[in-house]
């Protein structure tokens, strides 16, 4: 990827959160980047990280979490080093969010258009008129009818306050937007309408979308790029073809078997437990649930590199 | 199963919880520690003023010279009869913990048992039930208690007693609510699909659990007796050998200490009351707060 | 894909549903009314010796003549005050009275005056003094329990909540006490009792009220300077809670101004509950303030209380007992039916 592409670079970013136990390091030492224009997947399993990192990657990180180091290369701007006011102008306007919680991220007691026109003054001199237009507009192109501009957001569906938030993520047109689990709580029917919205925000707006879901299969079916995320740390990066096609890490390897299908016989599942992020195992993460795991595995941390043009991973057996 | 090693475990349990407890609410240390301050002061008073006052009662008339100023012997100085006013405010402090802790006993006795009808069972009896209890705190218990003080001749039973009924519905609602919200979480369901029956499930998985909000419903009830019985003191309903804090003030007013410039007689009862509300409030609060974190100061502290 | 719209259908069904609401909530008041009544009945004639006795003994007393106690004057005065019969015939025609004549009988205190007329002058005063205590404490409150939980962790917000958790501890007539005695005994600055001077006749005039307003200010410092920290303690949990939900993170996110969060996102939600509480609250002030006035012999039906039971007015106490009942489940009430119509979750049949 020519470095002119890449809209989004994250270099090495810890985030960790305090506790009475010491530092709960939910990510610790994450690389990587994202060209303009595509979707880019983040996949693993619950308690990864993965929420965290979008969190911290959008400076909403909430204490008792707090952001160790690490850069965030925004556009050639390292968000992590901008002043809360700076920050809050790129809010919406270049980089939006459509958070995991979508269902309880309404304001219960604001009209849908109310909250829409809100996201829209804080940052244009707009006149509320134009603005209230603007909100509805955005709400006909995610598929929503204009009568639930006027709603109240508990006399909506799940799908359809999903819709709202998408519709208010792209409001002002942002460069970049990362969406958190969309579909997780979602029946598969919607769950479809709802992937094919987001994979329209790349086709139809040019808009860069960081995808975060456990679910691989989603990620099948609308990602170009896609990491897969374990135990804090990146295990590997690559094209969906690659991953899908010819994953190099043993847990990517793992979790692509494990994707039913009917061709398939019996059902795969990875043996062991997900790690306490209070206690990650020592040297690879992956170690004790690896069945390929070396001698050096339990000692040393497998640093992440390119096998080739924008394919990184993180294992010793690649050498 | 064996029942030893579930009844052990259920005591380690329980105290282990409180450990953690005292460990992670500075509020809950604080409120603790004034609080056992107050205590020892109220146990020990009759060695305190035995020692201080050479084997006389703190309210015998006479001991010392009347109207004294602030002195070494007599750090809040005497009243009109000769009496030291230090070691009537541990006198009073002793009688008014006393009550609390009576009256506050049969208020939260009362209250569990309630409670724990109704949180449990369920039904239409936790509707009627419910609505007797709302029924009895929509009445002023001030007016009554006031009426019957003046008709009834008091003793400190009588008196704990009456003070008690009207207590038990603020410790009720709060130890309903929490059984109704332990009865929704999962583990009771599972205990219930194992082989316990009710009273054990009761025990194993509930009580330890309700135990620090009983703690809290007692200390609402103490607080809730204590601001009763002082309420009628103060107008001099009462037994009026008994000196709680609560006559003390009422001496106080009576004696016209305000006029005659002895503020102490009123400033050191209001003291020691303020300092009893504080410190149960305070171990309300650290409880309240570590059943929830968000309210907390420094998380994880 | 259009969605159906089936929103409006439900606001129509949701008509009827309001009113079954109402009607259930009525219900429940008039019963919860009629069952407290009834305690408070048997409560008081549980007290043991004989008013009627007791009352021609007074009269006696008072006006140094002795009264033949025939059978006949007894039973008079015994069915003036409601006493004759036995306790069923009594318990009936005490509700009768009371729920449909608005009658609390005859005050002894004040024979041959009714009960509720003594009652009536006074309550103006408690009421008047009461609802703008309690409403500035509110306000205060509300304020400062928004900024202080909005500013959560930081050194102002442990100063605050400290201060608050010690001061809202304090009772009311502790504080009044207190304040009696450094402000008007030793200082001086306010007086020491009663509503208005005695040299001032009640009248809407400027003078009259800022007259009224002096003597107001201690009394209403020593519930407005506790219960405003209770507020200041209430509003801040439920700010700090509201703050930590996800539509403020979502707020935030969208990159809201920060007056526009605290205002549209924070203070709507945090006022909701609040409102319910302060009317919930009016009701119950009654209750801790009977000492305040006591202390300041403010005219109100605190005082009257304390005045009434030395004397045995058996009926002016009843009727106050009644009286607070009947505020507190009223405010109660009228809460339960308005708070359905402010709160957007339920208005729209939800």
């Amino acid at each position: 990827m020519r470095k002119t592409d890449r809209i989004l670079q994250v270099e090495d970013l810890r985030v960790y959160y305090k506790s009475i136990f010491g530092d709960v390091r939910s990510v610790d030492g994450v690389s990587f980047s994202v060209g303009s224009n595509e979707v880019f997947g983040i996949a693993g399993e619950s308690g990864c990280g993965k929420s965290t990192l979008v969190e911290g990657i959008l400076r909403v990180i909430m204490p008792p979490g707090y952001i160790k180091s690490g850069k965030i290369m925004f556009k050639e701007k390292d968000l992590l080093s901008l002043e809360e006011e700076e920050m809050r102008r790129l809010r919406w306007t270049e980089l939006s969010y459509i958070p995991q919680g979508s269902m309880s991220s309404l304001n219960p007691v604001l009209k849908i258009e109310e909250q829409m026109v809100d996201a829209v003054t804080s940052h244009m001199s707009t006149p509320k008129e134009e603005a209230s237009n603007m909100a509805i507009s955005s709400l006909k192109e995610v598929g929503l009818p204009l009568e639930v501009a006027g709603m109240y957001p508990h006399e909506l569906s799940g799908g359809m306050k999903q819709r709202v938030i998408i519709a208010t993520a792209i409001l002002l047109k942002p460069s970049l937007i990362v969406a958190d689990e969309p579909v997780t709580a979602l029946d598969v029917v919607v769950q479809k309408g709802i992937l094919q919205s987001i994979a329209n925000l790349r086709d139809i707006y040019g808009i860069t979308v960081i995808f975060v879901a456990h679910d691989l299969a989603a990620h099948a079916q609308i990602v170009d790029r896609l990491t897969v995320m374990y135990a804090g740390k990146i295990a590997e990066i690559g094209s969906v073809y690659d991953i899908f096609g010819d994953p190099l890490h043993p847990y990517s390897k793992l979790l692509v078997a494990a994707i039913p299908s009917i061709e398939k016989e019996a059902v795969q599942g990875i043996p062991g437990l997900a790690p306490s992020p209070l206690d990650w195992p020592p040297g690879c993460r992956f170690h004790p649930r690896c069945p390929y795991a070396i001698p050096v595995c339990p000692h040393d941390e497998p640093p992440l590199k390119e096998m080739s043009p924008g394919r990184y991973a993180a294992c010793h057996l690649l050498g | 199963m064996s029942s030893t090693v579930e009844k052990q475990s259920t005591l380690r349990r329980s105290l282990l919880g409180l450990a953690t407890l005292l460990k992670t609410s500075r509020m809950l240390r604080v409120g603790l520690g004034i609080l056992l301050v107050l205590v020892l002061l109220a146990v020990l008073e009759p060695w305190i003023n035995n020692y201080r006052l050479g084997g006389h009662k703190s309210i015998e008339f006479g001991i010392y010279e009347r109207h004294l100023p602030y002195s070494y012997e007599h750090p809040l100085g005497t009243d009109l009869f000769g009496r030291d006013i230090l070691a009537l405010q541990f006198t009073g402090l002793r009688y008014s913990l006393m009550i609390g802790a009576v009256a506050g006993s049969i208020a939260t006795l009362i209250a569990v048992v309630v409670a724990t009808t109704c949180g449990y069972l369920g039904g239409k009896i936790d509707a009627v039930l419910n609505s007797a209890t709302n029924a009895v705190l929509v009445i002023p218990a001030l007016p009554i208690l006031i009426a019957i003080a003046t008709y009834v001749r008091m003793d400190l039973q009588l008196m704990s007693l009456t003070l008690a009924i009207f207590t038990w519905p603020w410790a009720a609602r709060t130890i309903r609510a929490q059984i109704l919200s332990l009865k929704e979480r999962g583990y009771v369901e599972l205990a219930k699909v194992t082989n316990f029956n009710n009273l054990e499930i009761m025990f194993a998985e509930i009580l330890p659990n309700l135990a620090p909000f009983i703690g809290v419903g007692f200390s609402y009830a103490i607080i809730g007796t204590i601001l009763a019985e002082t309420g009628l003191r103060v107008i001099g309903l009462g037994p009026g050998e008994i000196p709680s804090l609560g006559l003390l003030l009422n001496w106080a007013i009576g004696y016209g200490a305000l006029s005659q410039g002895r503020h102490q007689m009123v400033l050191a009862p209001t003291t020691f009351l303020v300092l009893i509300f504080i410190s149960l409030n305070l171990i309300n609060v650290g409880v309240e707060e570590t059943f929830n974190p968000r309210l907390k100061k420094i998380t994880g502290m | 894909m259009r969605y159906l719209n089936p929103i409006r259908s439900r606001f129509i069904m949701g008509k009827a549903q309001v009113l079954r609401y109402i009607v259930k909530r009525v219900l429940i008041y008039l019963i919860t009314m009629l069952v407290a009544f009834s305690i408070v009945f048997f409560f008081l004639r549980l007290i043991p010796g004989d008013p009627v006795s007791r009352f021609t003994r007074q009269i006696e007393d008072r006006y140094s003549f002795r009264i033949e106690n025939t059978q006949e004057i007894i039973d008079e005065y015994k069915r003036k005050f409601g006493l004759e019969g036995d306790l069923l015939t009594q318990y009936v025609s005490y509700l009768r009275r009371v729920f449909l004549e608005f009658d609390f009988g005859p005050s002894f205190l004040n024979f041959p005056n009714s009960a509720q007329s003594l009652i009536m002058r006074r309550l103006p005063w408690s009421i008047g003094f009461l609802t703008i205590a309690t409403l500035i404490a509110w306000g205060i409150g509300i304020v400062a329990g928004t900024f202080v939980g909005w500013k959560r962790n930081t050194k102002i917000d442990s100063a605050l909540f400290t201060v608050a958790l010690c001061m809202n501890q304090v009772p009311y007539y502790l504080l009044a006490l207190v304040l009696v005695l450094v402000f008007a005994y030793t200082y001086g600055i306010f007086p020491l009792r009663g509503a208005f001077s005695a040299t001032l006749t009640p009248a809407l005039t400027l003078e009259f009220i800022t007259d009224v307003l002096y003597h107001a200010t201690l009394p209403a410092l020593s519930l407005i300077l506790v219960s405003s920290f209770g507020w200041l303690i209430s509003t801040r949990a439920l700010t700090i809670t509201i703050l930590g939900e996800d539509y403020l993170l979502f707020a935030q996110a969208k990159g809201l101004k920060k007056i526009k969060m605290l205002n549209r996102y924070v203070l709507r939600n945090v006022l909701l509950p609040q409102v319910t509480s302060l009317a919930m609250s009016l009701g119950f002030v009654v209750n801790g303030s009977y000492l305040i006035e006591w202390i300041f012999t403010y005219p109100g039906i605190g005082t009257l209380l304390i005045q009434a039971v030395p004397t045995l007015d058996y009926n002016t106490i009843q009727g106050i007992i009644l009286i607070s009942i009947f505020a507190v489940l009223t405010a109660n009430l009228i809460i339960d039916i308005i708070y359905p119509l402010i709160d957007p979750r339920i208005k729209t049949g939800g």
